[in-house]
């Protein structure tokens, strides 16, 4: 089927070409040329048909085990589990590639069929953004010496397989997602690019594109929840996060998109900073297109990377002439976006979310300098210097909090204007939870100072998010003399922007929460013989006495497993069994392939986890060196990206029919005659 | 072979797919009903308009209110300020002109002209032309606030009621 | 019913089965196994079979010892970038999957010098001399990487200064204008008119 898959491939580059051109013309050319833009139009849709029979053909490929297949070969063997054959689609460079492509033309065509009609004199722009955009991933693969149809000169017996760190489920759903959030941000900057082109630059567009923009921010902040995940069931250093400069490039486009998703709010209600959100946008796909590169490309060396290739040059041509041709054309249309700024107050919503948007924007600049830096200190005093994680802590960690102060504060602040004795009244509250789950923590013995002030803050913020939402049912109930619990899922149901973003910001608080419980890590090396115990002292107070049991050795299907059991007890209470293993992964033909990787034993609950890993063996013998860590809060992670997840999906949830609005009438707004 | 065939056949059907509005655009004409969703059953969020945004305004500060948010001084500024820029809004859109799935019936303006006495309006039909009208002589709504009928739509109330049944308006103690 | 898992007989009966068993393969295939002539348990140190094939568990290990966790030790080589190309300090790679070659030669190292009697700093900047400024986790600070880590911090602190100013501008601008007066009887109004925008807020959702 490589055939087919080339010819498709060839097929959708043209296509691209095609779209663009006619997406273009049809949309700039005066009279109007509708058939161009259809032709656009259609040409995007059968983009979308060829790639997608690309790859089913890759597919189609990696099932026969088609080793004569280079890709194939590279990323799979005879043993490999169908779950993973499947996923090999997207394990490597060239099949990454064409999965990005495929993602892109899908998204792309679902937004020219699902935008309304009010919309539509974007669309041919829209049409031509989208082709230009997988014409150029596309080209990569064909010009970049990165086709994944490309044959080998012989067929060897296996495949290398697939490289067991990706032999994970979290593995299997955490690219996908980051890919979907990294590529549907192309549609919010296509409809961007459509208005700018279009010069129809009224509010119409930002409709048309909050939703997108949502989408890929969901996308985006589950792919990135996932990732956290796999490094830390899979990578076995029993963290999440390392700052890696891959992690960093899927942390960027999320910080700008956020900051979006918050000042798109006031140029909604006020009319303001447009010029600013079309700059959010555009920064934010430039941003993603930089994380692909800096994945692809190896100028910065990092966990992530694919195997260095030219790639990375498209890549960097690519993001160059991008950004500087939509910031050209940026600049030509800024006397149309001319806006009247007016602020009711200095005290007021839109001035605490122009901060959180510096906020924002400040961590993403420290975030990109940082993972810039060496390149930068190279050129400049000709040393390489390398930028680690205690950079970025130092820099980011008080940036961070000063973020969830605000994420506190601004909720608390009206709309418009505000007023010293009312601010009194709103923050009473939030401000006595925080200062009293500052000190209660205190009294509890908790000296880590960022520790301290994330979880004091965080106490603040959920006393905001309680307080709104408790003020907001007490006013139903008042008004509409609805019970409590109506009202709190009306006020839900009505106002989901609003009260969906607080939901948000408790799972914010929440991840907030875990990342300082990761403060008080403990961890121990030991070495047992079977029948040894090590003991380890958890911040809780508690001791947890782990017993060597044995080691076993067996064959698996794609492996040769060797796995150590510990005993867990907890102040002398037994708490079950733990297995933890070294996983050496072999070919059909039993020849070894990869370094032997370790399946970590975890035993989680709310408070912390405890980490087992084993390191080897000493000399041969079931004497074994293990390591034992204990991760406080680090389930509330997890849970705190469900939250986030969950009230972004809420925030999105399309509005009411008319029929629901009609029968919404009742609420009494006093005018000024009845004062 | 069969792979090069249906490689062919697959770039044929999709060039044909691509240029067909260009070679036949009468054709394809007729089609631009189905390009992109219709409108109804959008979010009234997506609504941009001065009128909606100005109406949007001036229903969160009234709630910005009840939860204790806007204090009544600021309250005061801003409603004067946002219901001048509503009713610039509605009248910059002429009468007739509701939401877009509203349907309501609005009044003639122009039959009615505005003068320094209040008439009574009814919720429904408007301004009563006849100056002491208690009830309106189209639907028989109770015009002015008085014991026994819902002081904001004017139905009757039912006994002892404590909401109006029509349109849910608590009834003051 | 975790119980019998701990008890000491069903647990030596276990590691017995595992030592005949290496024991019997070992004297019936000897010559499969290219390893010298092993001992099933270690001298006196109680029960510790020899694994089938010791090759699947990875590089071979040497028991832990005490500096290995001394906290004084694993904060020096947490400001130690591993060479071995895993972009983590020397503490993380070395025992994160315990595969690195690299990362256990340069932690002895670490105890070497400490042993001699050097403080962290000592052993940090001998480092440092040895392999270049790359080795740190973090530039130091000084020179040029100063406008590393105080860049953001200054460009955040200009960009708020900037957006107050704007703010206030905007403010100023707001206040200008005339248009609203906080006397609330100024909406000049036709009754239809504010019965019309009545409606219309009656039909918005709540």
């Amino acid at each position: 089927m490589t055939l087919l898959g080339t010819l498709a491939l060839w097929l959708a580059f043209l296509l691209g070409v095609w779209g663009a051109l006619a997406g273009f013309m049809g949309g700039l050319a005066t009279p109007p040329r509708p058939d161009l833009a259809r032709s656009a139009r259609h040409a995007v849709f059968a983009m979308c048909g060829a790639l997608l029979v690309a790859v089913v053909s890759l597919e189609w490929a990696l099932f026969q085990h088609d080793f004569n297949v280079e890709y194939v070969a590279a990323y799979t063997s005879r043993n490999l589990p169908i779950f993973y054959t499947w996923s090999a689609l997207y394990a490597g460079q060239k099949g990454s590639l064409l999965f990005w492509a495929t993602v892109l033309s899908v998204f792309g065509s679902l937004a020219l069929a699902l935008t309304s009609r009010r919309h539509r004199h974007l669309l041919p722009h829209v049409a031509g953004v989208v082709s230009v955009v997988a014409a150029f991933f596309i080209s990569v693969m064909l010009f970049g010496h990165a086709n994944p149809f490309q044959r080998l000169p012989y067929t060897p017996l296996d495949g290398s397989g697939l490289n067991p760190q990706l032999q994970n489920p979290g593995m299997v759903f955490h690219p996908p997602m980051l890919y979907l959030g990294y590529i549907s941000i192309t549609i919010p900057f296509a409809f961007a690019l459509a208005a700018l082109l279009s010069k129809r630059l009224d509010a119409d567009w930002l409709v048309a594109i909050r939703k997108w923009t949502l989408l890929s921010w969901l996308f985006l902040s589950i792919g990135i929840c996932l990732g956290m995940w796999w490094a830390y069931v899979e990578l076995g250093w029993g963290g999440y996060w390392a700052w890696d400069p891959v992690e960093n490039a899927s942390l960027l486009p999320w910080l700008t998109m956020t900051a979006f998703l918050h000042s798109v709010m006031i140029q909604e209600k006020r009319g303001m900073l447009k010029k600013w959100n079309l700059a959010l946008i555009i920064g934010s796909w430039l941003l993603s297109i930089f994380g692909t590169f800096i994945t692809r490309s190896g100028v910065i060396s990092s966990v992530h990377s694919f195997t260095q290739s030219s790639v990375g040059y498209f890549f960097l041509a690519f993001l160059i002439v991008a950004g500087v041709s939509s910031f050209a054309l940026y600049a030509t249309r800024l006397p149309l976006l001319e806006a009247e700024a007016r602020l009711e107050s200095m005290v007021s919503r839109e001035a605490s979310f122009l901060f959180n948007n510096l906020l924002f924007i400040g961590i993403a600049f420290s975030v990109l300098w940082g993972t810039l830096f060496p390149i930068l200190s190279e050129l400049v005093q000709g040393t390489k210097v390398t930028v680690g994680p205690p950079f970025f802590n130092q820099v980011n960690i008080p940036l961070g909090l000063a973020l969830l102060g605000l994420t506190g504060i601004g909720p608390l602040i009206a709309w418009r204007r505000a007023s010293l004795p009312n601010l009194q009244r709103q923050f009473a509250v939030p401000v006595t939870v925080g200062v009293f789950t500052g000190l209660v923590l205190l009294v509890a013995g908790i000296r880590d100072f960022y520790a301290l002030m994330a979880m004091a803050l965080g106490g603040f913020v959920m006393g905001t998010v309680v307080q709104e939402f408790a003020r907001g049912t007490g006013a139903r109930h008042r008004q509409y003399g609805e019970g409590y619990a109506l009202a709190l899922g009306r006020l839900l149901a009505r106002n989901r922007r609003r009260y969906g973003g607080y939901i948000v910001h408790t799972g914010i608080v929440i991840l907030f929460v875990a990342f300082a419980g990761m403060a008080f890590k403990t961890e121990t090396e030991a070495t047992l013989k079977p029948g040894e115990s090590a003991s380890i002292r958890s911040p809780y107070g508690w001791t947890y006495r782990l017993t060597h049991l044995g080691i076993s050795q067996y064959d698996a299907l794609n492996r040769q497993v060797t796995a150590a059991t510990l005993d867990v007890t907890r102040d002398g209470t037994p708490l079950g069994v733990l297995t933890t293993e070294k996983r050496q992964h072999v070919d059909a033909l039993g020849r070894p392939t990869f370094q032997p990787s370790t399946e970590v034993g975890i035993r989680s609950d709310l408070r912390e986890d405890l980490y087992v890993v084993l390191g080897g063996v000493v000399n041969g013998t079931e004497q074994a060196v293990f390591r034992f860590t204990i991760n406080p809060l680090v389930w509330w992670v997890w849970y705190g990206g469900m939250i986030v997840a969950l009230g972004g999906l809420i925030v999105m949830w399309p509005g009411g029919s008319p029929a629901v609005k009609r029968a919404q009438a009742g609420y009494a707004v006093r005018l000024v005659e009845e004062k | 072979m069969f792979e090069l065939v249906a490689g062919i056949l697959l770039a044929t059907g999709a060039v044909y797919f691509v240029l067909r509005p260009i070679l036949y655009p009468e054709v394809e004409g007729r089609g631009t009903g189905n390009e992109g969703r219709g409108d109804e059953g959008e979010d009234p969020e997506d609504d941009l308009s001065p009128r909606a945004v100005a109406l949007r305004a001036l229903k969160e500060i009234e709630f910005d209110r009840a939860t204790g948010k806007l204090s009544d001084a600021d309250y005061d500024v801003l409603k004067t300020r946002y219901t001048s820029e509503a009713l610039a809004a509605l009248r910059a859109e002429g009468p007739g002109s509701g939401m877009r799935d509203a349907g309501s019936v609005v009044p003639d303006a122009t039959a009615h002209p505005a003068s320094r006495i209040p008439h009574l309006a009814c919720p429904a039909h408007g301004p009563r032309p006849e100056p002491d009208a208690a009830f309106c002589s189209e639907c028989g709504c109770r015009l002015a606030a008085a014991p026994g009928y819902c002081a904001r739509c004017g139905s009757a109330l039912e006994h002892e009621a404590r909401y109006c049944h029509a349109c849910g308006t608590r009834v003051a103690a | 019913m975790m119980r019998p898992r701990n008890d000491g007989a069903t647990e030596c009966g276990r590691r017995e089965f595992f030592g005949f068993a290496a024991a019997g393969l070992l004297s019936v295939v000897p010559s499969f196994r290219r390893f010298v002539p092993v001992q099933d348990t270690l001298p006196s140190t109680g029960p510790s079979g020899r694994l089938w094939d010791p090759a699947r568990a990875g590089r071979p290990l040497d028991p832990v010892v005490a500096a290995d966790n001394d906290a004084a030790i694993q904060a020096i080589e947490k400001q130690l970038h591993c060479t071995c190309g895993c972009n983590l300090d020397v503490y993380t790679c070395r025992t994160t999957d315990f595969t690195c070659g690299v990362s256990p030669e340069m932690h002895r190292q670490v105890i070497a010098l400490a042993e001699r009697g050097m403080t962290g700093q000592q052993i940090v900047d001998q480092f440092v001399h040895a392999h270049g400024l790359t080795i740190l986790m973090a530039p130091p600070k000084r020179g040029f990487n100063l406008a590393g880590y105080f860049t953001p911090a200054v460009v955040i602190v200009v960009a708020a200064a900037a957006l107050t100013l704007v703010l206030r501008r905007w403010a100023r601008a707001a206040s200008g204008v005339p248009a609203a007066p906080p006397a609330a009887s100024n909406v000049t109004a036709a009754p239809e008119e504010l019965e019309r925008l009545r409606r219309e807020l009656d039909q918005l959702p709540t």
